[in-house]
């Protein structure tokens, strides 16, 4: 009885969990390979040799990989300061509730504000406007569908900053990092000391594997790049929708082979930060 | 003397905390708002007011979401607290855990876009139905990796307890365990809600445009350029999940603590 109990939830597992990124996969696979899809008739490699010679996918993986990196890098330096200089004052009865306040803003809500703020009629170009800096909206300097994607990087840096101050401050907190600082201290550390060899370590150390997984929600990011992205190159994401829903049916399963390679990088990916993160917690 | 910078500092990081929700609010009270001005042309509860005028869709759009929103996150906390049971109990833990990591990080609108052959072949393409089950395939993985953590020996050991002492099946899960998952339960229910309200690339290739949520609403009216309403859009896509988090810290974060 409790082995069949056992045998059903494991099916169900299968059946919710792996059958649809299973199908999704082999599907992707086929029809990269010419074998699905209403125009391709056999198997091919020509699609992969077509990505694989455009330099689009390298292009684009270079650029996601570049903005998720910067982005992450900032949002994890901003945090761990905000965290270590306001820790006392975070834990206040309503500043503990405004730190939350971020997380209830989704990417396309983040995106939409960023083009309000930085779009060339936005916000800042008026006070440039009035300030006497410009003398037309056009003057303004390109913040958003910019070739450097700098809006992208702020709107990804406000979504994810207040995530990582409150992770920073959870652990701080539970792994008694003020203890092991007084304790330091006392042991003659100075402050520098404390900061590299102490808090740092640990605070990194515990998070690691959730810095991992945010670069790659941020590679595979969306709406934030589809709305304050470029035309080329484009996100990851962007990228794939845009080769799979376009009208040359012909081109399509050159989008398929690219989000093949996605997957199999996110899948490899996942395996190492599991795989690290089993090791790093059985050692510990 | 030396200035402490830190009350600077901090009211700054307030301020531009709460600068989104003021300007969006503001921006949703106003129209006529042409490039210089710095003060819109007309302020005022107009745009609220349409709210109501069938054609901006915003009540079917808020209603829709909410509906979509309360089934994933309903069916996806149930069956991950269930499922998951078997998966963490299970020899090959890892591994099977390891399965449920692919679907979580893969970007939802990739893994929708490889589906969509699929949904299409059930007839789960374009309609609300089809949108449900879409969302519950990316938040029943993360529910999954929620709740792997809660059912550890100590958990087994209490069931066992309750054997021990003559109590049911029944008993064992709606005595002992619901009690003891009942913050969990509560905190991956907002979570799997949020993700669901949150939605927009997966929800936009398997709606196809036809299943229009808050978040599809706020990018058509960016696409036509219409900014008070896009503002509108995005306070009503923002406040709900503020007031979930203020009664997720008071009543869920602070007993778990």
């Amino acid at each position: 009885m409790k082995n069949r109990r056992l045998h059903i939830g494991l099916l169900l597992f299968v059946l919710i969990g792996v059958l649809p990124f299973v199908s999704a996969f082999v599907y992707a696979v086929l029809y990269s390979v010419g074998l699905a899809g209403v125009v391709n008739d056999g198997f091919t490699l020509r699609f992969w040799a077509a990505v694989w010679n455009s330099g689009e996918f390298l292009r684009s993986f270079g650029y996601s990989a570049g903005i998720a990196g910067i982005s992450v890098v900032v949002s994890v330096s901003a945090a761990m300061w905000l965290t270590l200089q306001f820790k006392r004052e975070l834990q206040h009865r309503w500043l503990s509730f405004v730190i939350y306040l971020p997380l209830a803003i989704p990417g396309v809500v983040a995106a939409f504000f960023m083009v309000q703020l930085f779009a060339k009629s936005g916000l800042f170009s008026r006070f440039a406007y009035h300030l006497g800096w410009i003398a037309e909206a056009r003057e303004f300097p390109d913040l958003i569908n910019d070739p450097y994607a700098l809006g992208i990087m702020l709107a990804f840096i406000t979504i994810v900053t207040p995530f990582f101050v409150l992770l920073f401050l959870n652990v701080y907190q539970n792994e008694r990092v003020a203890e092991l600082t007084e304790l330091a201290e006392s042991l003659g550390a100075n402050k520098k000391q404390v900061l590299w060899r102490v808090t740092l370590p640990i605070l990194l150390r515990k998070t690691w594997t959730l810095i991992g997984l945010y670069f790659i929600f941020l590679l595979g990011s969306y709406e934030v790049p589809l709305i304050l992205g470029q035309e080329s190159p484009q996100m990851l994401s962007v990228l794939i929708i845009r080769e799979i829903k376009q009208y040359d049916l012909s081109k399509i399963s050159e989008g398929y082979v690219v989000a093949v390679i996605y997957t199999i990088f996110v899948s490899l990916a996942a395996v190492l930060l599991f795989y690290r993160k089993k090791s790093t917690t059985d050692a510990g | 003397m030396r200035v402490n910078w830190k009350p600077f500092v901090l009211t700054l990081v307030v301020l531009l905390t709460l600068f989104p929700f003021v300007y969006l609010v503001l921006l949703s009270l106003a129209s006529q708002w042409r490039f210089p001005a710095l003060l819109p042309g007309y302020f005022g509860l107009d745009n609220w007011r349409t709210i109501w005028a069938s054609e901006v869709g915003l009540v079917s759009s808020f209603l829709l979401s909410t509906l979509i929103s309360l089934s994933v996150a309903t069916v996806s906390t149930l069956s991950g607290f269930l499922i998951s049971r078997s998966v963490a109990y299970h020899p090959r833990k890892r591994l099977l855990t390891l399965f449920t990591y692919f679907p979580y990080l893969l970007a939802p609108v990739v893994l929708a876009a490889c589906l969509s052959y699929f949904f299409l072949k059930l007839g789960l393409f374009g309609n609300v139905t089809g949108v449900i089950v879409a969302q519950f395939m990316i938040t029943f993985p993360y529910s999954l990796i929620f709740f792997s953590s809660f059912w550890s020996e100590r958990t087994k050991s209490f069931e066992e307890l309750v054997f021990t002492l003559g109590g049911t099946r029944r008993q064992a899960f709606v005595k002992v365990l619901l009690p003891l998952a009942r913050g969990m339960l509560l905190i991956c229910f907002f979570q799997t809600f949020l993700i669901s309200w949150f939605e927009y690339g997966l929800t936009s290739i398997i709606g196809v445009g036809k299943v229009q949520t808050l978040t599809i609403k706020v990018f058509l009216f960016i696409k036509e350029a219409n900014f008070y309403y896009g503002a509108l859009s995005c306070c009503l896509l923002i406040f709900p999940p503020v007031v979930l988090l203020y009664l997720n810290k008071k009543y869920v974060f602070n007993k778990l603590v």
